[in-house]
């Protein structure tokens, strides 16, 4: 279920102490998500680690994912924002978006898609839109894909049963 | 009539003021090599204008505000030498109208603001076309001309006829009515050079100038990436609008001045000079739109290619206080192969580099063959 492995390993971090630039945009990034959180998210420094972050996300209503609580590791690279934050789910979910080790595919998350413009809350954002709207044609589950496209009732009910077994 | 207007010019210049004198004798070679380009194109223009009638002469009357000694006298030497000439006789009351108040504060204190006034006309001679801010640009061959009116309103005001009259008590609204006729005419222009920091208003500038003309806010062929002029105008107050970011919002540093009028991309997304940099070294996409910067190795060496002539330019601006009221929009070389942009953002940073020797960057001009 956890995955802690890749996410760290052959990392290397920067200084916590000295301020890079990175590291003063991230606790801008803090600051604003304090002070304007979206709807149904929170995210913050897990530890006082400020590139490692711990995020939740409520399963939007409406889907089967209602009810769900969904947990999230997000971690900083040191040239952020120039390169992607790294977000992994740390709730099992039956998405085809999201594999068994929590990786998720989201297009603004990859490199060549990433904008130094965009912020957490924006990734937050994306992440909870492919709850409502998974993307079935770049999947990370191909087999959930299918089962979306061909029989989408039974792939709802394997993800409201999978909800109520793990993000509960 | 040419060579009289510089002799004219320059000897006032050095008599009244000896405290400008260095300046001016390092300013006049460019001067006097300009002089005769600017009495052309001042014919020329007259000539266009006198085509159009005599309404819209009214309103090609407003002008910089700045007394300026040299083009003073060669406008003196128009007056006397083309007295029969309406154009000239109305310039001339409207200075002594409007102006004469401010005159009294421009004196020859001020005078080091002439010499950015001339040669800013002189430089939109060449290819080199150049917005000022205090509206002396391209048509500051017929502006400066109404700075004149302290010294000629006396003898002139007896000259001016009813029908100049007339058009005096409200030629402001005739400008703005012809402005609204014409348009696509219309040239950002600060009406008061005290406060620069004023919005602009747009005012005529004679048609059929196209090609020294600097970029105008509405003009279709304006590059997109040069900043606005409207928005420069504010960015020294460091109001803090939310048109302008105070900090980066990729490494969230505070902006500077410099970063402030960097404007790298036509999507109008800031970002400061380090950031630009670092992004130019990875994919060199803006964060904004996701599009590539535009040809930035082109912009990177026509900058260096051309900084001694913005070198040149900033000592035209650099003349104490009169320099805030001179903002330069843009300038355009035509190179033999294509033409190089050189923004506001480039100007502030020759700012932080005054007072070069005027002569080795006129040879530089020379060199780059743009004179």
């Amino acid at each position: 279920m956890m995955n802690s492995g890749s996410l760290t390993g052959g990392r290397s971090w920067p200084s916590r102490t000295s301020l890079t630039s990175s590291g003063k945009r991230i606790q801008k990034e803090m600051a604003e998500l304090n002070t304007d959180p979206p709807a149904d998210c929170s995210a913050g420094p897990k530890g006082d680690n400020l590139y490692h972050w711990v995020a939740t996300l409520f399963g939007p209503q409406g889907t089967p994912y209602d009810g769900g609580i969904y947990f999230l590791d997000i971690t900083f690279p040191a040239n952020y924002p120039f390169k992607p934050p790294k977000v992994v789910f740390k709730t099992r979910i039956y998405h085809c978006n999201v594999d068994s080790t929590g990786n998720v595919s989201l297009d603004i998350l990859e490199e060549n898609s990433w904008s130094p413009a965009l912020t957490i809350s924006k990734v937050l954002l994306a992440l909870r839109s492919i709850f409502n709207n998974p993307n079935p044609y770049k999947p990370q589950v191909p087999g959930i894909a299918h089962l979306y496209l061909v029989d989408r009732s039974k792939h709802d009910a394997l993800a409201a049963e999978w909800t109520q077994r793990f993000a509960k | 009539m040419v060579y009289d207007s510089i002799a004219n010019a320059s000897i006032p210049t050095a008599a009244s003021n000896s405290k400008d004198f260095g300046k001016k004798k390092r300013v006049n070679r460019t001067a006097k090599l300009k002089q005769s380009k600017l009495d052309v194109r001042r014919e020329q223009w007259l000539s266009q204008v006198k085509n159009r009638g005599f309404k819209e002469e009214t309103k090609a009357t407003r002008v910089t505000k700045m007394p300026a000694p040299e083009t003073h006298a060669t406008t003196e030497t128009h007056a006397a030498t083309e007295r029969e000439h309406p154009i000239v006789k109305l310039e001339i009351s409207v200075g002594g109208e409007e102006n004469e108040s401010l005159m009294n504060n421009y004196s020859d204190s001020e005078s080091p603001s002439n010499s950015p006034t001339s040669h800013t006309s002189s430089v939109s001679e060449s290819n080199i076309s150049v917005t000022n801010f205090t509206g002396s640009s391209s048509r500051s061959s017929c502006g400066s001309s109404s700075s004149s009116g302290d010294c000629c309103s006396g003898s002139m005001t007896d000259e001016e006829d009813d029908e100049d009259d007339g058009c005096l008590d409200d030629w402001e609204a005739i400008a703005d009515a012809l402005a609204a006729a014409d348009d696509i005419q219309k040239s950002p222009v600060d009406e008061h050079p005290l406060t620069p920091p004023e919005p602009e208003q747009p005012v005529l500038t004679p048609a059929g100038s196209t090609n020294f003309r600097a970029w105008r806010p509405d003009d279709v062929s304006r590059p997109q990436s040069l900043p606005n002029l409207v928005k420069q105008n504010s960015f020294p107050m460091k109001s803090g609008s939310s048109a302008f970011p105070s900090s980066c919002p990729i490494c969230c540093e505070d902006l500077d001045m410099t970063d402030s009028s960097f404007l790298p991309c036509p999507c109008g997304y800031r970002l400061c000079l380090f950031c630009h940099k670092r992004i130019l070294e990875d994919n060199g996409r803006c964060p904004g739109c996701r599009k590539q910067y535009e040809s930035h190795g082109n912009a990177a060496s026509s900058k260096f290619g051309l900084f001694g002539c913005l070198v040149w330019l900033g000592t035209l601006l650099d003349t104490g206080s009169s320099a805030r009221f001179v903002n330069i929009d843009s300038i355009c070389i035509e190179d033999h192969s294509h033409v190089k942009k050189v923004d506001w953002f480039h100007l502030q940073y020759v700012r932080y580099y005054p007072r070069a020797p005027g002569f080795m960057i006129l040879d530089f001009l020379l060199f780059l063959d743009v004179l």
